[in-house]
């Protein structure tokens, strides 16, 4: 024994894991789903990948040269943050955006934080946040097969249908990285492998699907779930974003509480929220959670833990009663609280609101049949809606359904003229209801809105008198939109510019206003 | 089959079929042999021999210096050649006895012939436990027969024989259990007399089913006892894991065993028990394991105290050709205690040498980066404690968070985290440090009050 031994501390034994296989593993992980994005949309997405993923490499080298530290791209953290950006990113943003973006990510949030380990938020998140508020309109342009539309979600979030099993395979617009099979099958790898912690990832989705149960409108309907589930990068944020190391709280407690808070925002801004991309957003404000988190939610050792139970006999089973850590209950108290609050709420207020509708009504009759003393029910009016039980009326309306009429009377008693209630379903933004005043001599009297929630600024724009008066003294079998502008004739209504779609709903509710009262009323055919 | 085990651990390679099979074999020295006065914890032992006089195997040539400490029996014959500061395994020098070994191990007087167990009283027990010197021979040296009177012997609900070894490398104990399992199964009968309220529990890792094999044999018919097999994983063989098993129960470093009911004691020092107690012979020998990749012959063997290392891995047949050892370890490479010489007697706790042919720890720190904040180690720390929040704690010198919000002081130095983590930290390095800083301290303020 003549040569030095070596002197260290206990245990001189290391597993094999290191930092840069746990990075490549995550970098396989998410291989799948490059792959579909770069199928599916094409070889620009193939480039938008290698400069992100060059990007944030080159800007670990540079830094860690100029700034003599250590190397430290080759543990492949950065080559994680930079292909994370770009599966987060259109495939058709143009090049120097996943260059900026990942620059971004790496020096600012990254090494000037301190490098691995030290940032406070997730470097990826960061940089696509970046570019959304620097570069909004090429950050929002998705172009699938040369044709721009929607994503998924945005339609989602207008209420639309969509096709989730193209959603779930990532056949639609959207990222790059919008495969959510892939992101799946990916993310439940690492989970299996023990890379990302189930805690997170499983409360982010659980604390998600249930805001979007409770509050969604539509209940726990499986295909409304899955739709919000695979779309607006829930998965890619719960599986790949929300357990990034760094920035998750380090205790299974509080990986629980963060992943909660993380599902809870998504849900509130998946449905109250006014963008599509807000995913990311939450995680980012989960992730400032975290210091929070790490410093008041501490585990405690095992033998000063409650429910410790001393077992008289020989070994049993695992205790049945498994303990359920606090603050999932808690959250769970508040969720629920929250949830029956809020119905409760609508529940007490929902006859003063209907109250308030009908004074809103009455109101509006005035308005439209300024001649009318009083209102009374008209038989032939109130028989016909009836009929009609509520359905959409006639043909040619599009979404229309008939409310109330009445008949207008001065003070001798003499009907002066009807007032119709309509409601279109075509509005940009829901329904939009409106009163219809008609003159004995069947012209228009006026209108008046009593729902309206379209756009400010456009479509609410018809409220405005310089639309509403167009109707005003016209006695016209239909009124036609003209979308131009600058009509001359008797039925050509100006549309509000920029707001065809609510003009267009508003015409049409007029025109059924007009041919139930002349059927109805009338006895026309 | 529910897997008996604890919460937590680590799979560390095991490297048992290095030395699995080799037989226990008998290794009898010819250099002088060293008996470092402190070989437990405790006071260390007084010498009771001087420079020149003879001794011979069994007689005692120091001893213990109050309750919780231990004599130190001579296990060779010869004289005693000096009294003097010797460099021991841990690299500091101690008061150590130097006899020259004649090479002839003549017994003293006095033990090697079976009693009958039925005459021999329970005080009789204990008093021959101390009087041979056993400490447990699981690692800590704990004197036994502090840990045999328990301040209520009723209230002792399970005396754990444990036979886990989850240490990797070391087999000594796998193979002691094939061969003395009657006096191991006789040895914890006699314990269990001073425990009448208690079941023998013989706790055994599933990796050595030839071990449980055996000892289910020689249990076989006692009531008392039983054995009980364990899922193969590290550290189940560290006494809480063993009692979490076993009791169900966690309980606080502040606490011992025997406060919830539990006595646990190495499958060695039970031999050793029977051994003291039916031939009255002293403890001057135990089983060892040499092993490691670097070694020519691995093996298991029964030394005697004092042995150097070196002596007995030149006689087994040194290094491999070709192959320098990078590491020695006293012990396995968990728990082990690197040496820088091989020239330090092996002690009464010593269980193994493990020599190793690369240096993991060198290889860890060329992977080392900054935490990642993955958590493994939390999810391997059988204590339930958070490491990864205790080191930043303690590289911050925030103490107070340490202690009183983290509990690290809870820590049983394990080292699971530190394998764990994939970011190559000595993290139990710095909570080692962090505990003696926190120690000192209190010290301090305790000697400020005076």
């Amino acid at each position: 024994m003549n040569t030095a031994l070596n002197l260290s501390s206990s245990p001189h034994a290391r597993d094999k894991w290191t930092t840069a296989f746990i990075m490549r593993v995550v970098l396989l992980a998410l291989l799948p789903a490059t792959v579909i994005g770069v199928i599916n949309a094409g070889l620009h997405a193939l480039l938008v990948v290698l400069v992100s993923v060059a990007s944030a490499v080159l800007s670990e080298f540079a830094f860690d040269k100029l700034c003599h530290r250590p190397d430290t791209w080759k543990d492949c953290s950065a080559a994680v943050t930079g292909l994370l950006l770009a599966l987060s990113l259109s495939p058709s943003v143009p090049l120097h955006l996943p260059l900026l973006g990942s620059m971004f990510a790496i020096l600012v949030c990254k090494c000037c934080f301190g490098g691995l380990g030290k940032n406070f938020i997730n470097p990826a998140l960061a940089g696509r946040c970046f570019l959304l508020i620097s570069f909004g309109s090429a950050m929002s342009s998705f172009q699938v097969d040369a044709t721009t539309s929607a994503t998924p979600v945005a339609l989602l979030m207008t209420g639309e249908q969509v096709d989730i099993t193209k959603m779930f395979f990532g056949f639609t617009n959207g990222v790059i990285g919008s495969s959510a099979a892939a992101l799946l099958v990916g993310g439940l790898a690492l989970w299996a492998m023990d890379i990302i912690h189930g805690e997170i990832c499983f409360s982010v989705l659980g604390m998600f699907t249930l805001v979007i149960g409770l509050f969604g409108g539509q209940g726990f309907n499986l295909q409304f779930l899955m739709a919000n589930l695979f779309g607006g990068g829930v998965i890619m944020g719960a599986f790949f974003m929300a357990t990034d190391y760094v920035t998750s709280p380090v205790t299974k407690l509080g990986q629980m509480v963060y992943g909660m808070l993380i599902g809870l925002l998504g849900g509130i801004f998946r449905l109250y929220g006014g963008t599509a991309d807000s995913f990311s957003y939450c995680v980012i404000t989960g992730n400032l959670f975290v210091p929070l988190i790490d410093t008041y939610i501490v585990a405690k050792p095992y033998a000063y833990r409650r429910f410790q139970l001393i077992k008289q006999s020989s070994i049993a089973g695992e205790p049945l009663f498994k303990r359920i850590p606090r603050p999932v209950i808690v959250l769970t108290v508040i969720a629920l609280v929250s949830g029956l609050a809020l119905s409760g709420v609508y529940a007490m207020t929902k006859d003063t609101i209907e109250d308030q509708k009908r004074a809103a009504q009455a109101a509006s009759f005035l308005v439209v049949c300024p001649e009318a003393d009083h209102f009374e029910t008209d038989p032939a009016i109130d028989k016909a809606i009836a009929d009609l039980n509520g359905g959409v009326y006639g043909s040619g309306f599009g979404r229309v359904t008939i409310n109330e009429g009445f008949a207008a009377l001065d003070a001798g008693g003499s009907t002066v003229g009807h007032a119709l209630s309509v409601t279109t379903a075509d509005g940009f933004d829901g329904n939009i209801t409106l009163a219809v005043g008609i003159g004995a001599d069947g012209a228009v009297n006026g209108i008046s809105f009593t729902e309206l929630n379209e756009t400010p600024g456009m479509g609410m724009r018809v409220d405005e008198s310089e639309f509403k008066d167009q109707f005003s003294g016209k006695a016209v079998s239909r009124f036609t939109l003209n979308k131009a502008g600058g009509s001359t004739a008797e039925d050509e209504i100006d549309s509000v510019s920029g707001a065809s779609t609510t003009s267009g709903a508003v015409v049409n509710a007029v025109n059924a206003a007009l041919d139930f009262y002349r059927t109805v009323v009338k006895g026309e055919n | 089959m529910v897997k008996n085990t604890f919460r937590g651990g680590v799979h560390p390679l095991g490297h048992k079929e290095l030395s699995r099979e080799a037989p226990l074999c008998e290794f009898l020295p010819t250099g002088d042999m060293v008996f470092p006065l402190s070989q437990h914890i405790g006071k260390p032992a007084r010498c009771i021999v001087k420079k020149g006089d003879g001794v011979l195997v069994g007689q005692r040539i120091a001893e213990a210096d109050g309750f919780v400490s231990s004599h130190i029996v001579c296990s060779c014959s010869g004289k005693v050649k000096a009294i003097e500061k010797r460099r021991t395994l841990t690299g500091s020098s101690m008061d150590c006895i130097v006899v020259e070994n004649d090479g002839l191990f003549t017994p003293a007087e006095g033990f090697g012939v079976r009693e009958n167990p039925d005459n021999i009283t329970n005080e009789d027990i204990l008093q021959r436990v101390q009087d041979a010197g056993i400490v447990g021979l699981g690692g800590a040296g704990f004197p036994t027969h502090v840990k045999l009177r328990p301040k209520n012997p009723d209230a002792i609900r399970y005396v754990i024989a444990n036979g886990a070894e989850c240490e990797p490398y070391l087999t000594c104990n796998d193979q002691l259990m094939r061969v003395k399992s009657d006096a191991i199964v006789e040895g914890l009968e006699l314990i269990l007399r001073l425990f009448p309220g208690a079941e023998g529990v013989i706790a055994i890792e599933d990796n050595k089913p030839v071990a449980i094999a055996a000892m289910k044999q020689a249990a076989s018919g006692k009531k008392h006892i039983r054995v009980l097999p364990l899922k193969t994983k590290y550290p189940q063989g560290g006494e809480r894991s063993l009692i979490r098993v076993i009791a169900g129960v966690d309980f606080p470093i502040s606490r011992l065993p025997a406060d919830v009911g539990c006595i646990v004691d190495n499958v060695g020092t039970i031999y050793a028990i029977q051994r003291a107690v039916l031939y009255r012979e002293p403890l001057f020998s135990h089983c060892f394991t040499l092993t490691g990749e670097a070694v020519r012959n691995p093996g298991n063997y029964i030394v005697r105290d004092g042995t150097s290392f070196a002596e007995l891995l030149e006689s087994s047949g040194g290094l491999k050709d070709g192959v320098t050892a990078k590491k020695a370890l006293a012990g396995g490479p968990m728990m082990g205690i690197a040496m820088s010489s091989l020239d330090v007697p092996i002690q009464k706790q010593n269980n193994g040498l493990t020599l190793l042919a690369e240096d993991p720890n060198e290889q860890a720190q060329a992977q080392m980066t900054a935490c990642l904040r993955c958590g493994r180690c939390t999810t391997v720390c059988p204590v339930g404690l958070l490491p990864q929040l205790m080191a930043d704690a303690a590289i911050d010198g925030n103490y107070e968070r340490y202690e009183k919000k983290l509990r690290g002081l809870e820590c049983i130095q394990c080292g699971s985290c530190t394998y764990i983590c994939p970011a190559k930290r000595p993290l139990m390095q710095i909570l080692k440090q962090a505990k003696s800083e926190i120690t000192a301290r209190k010290r301090a303020e305790a000697g400020g009050k005076k």
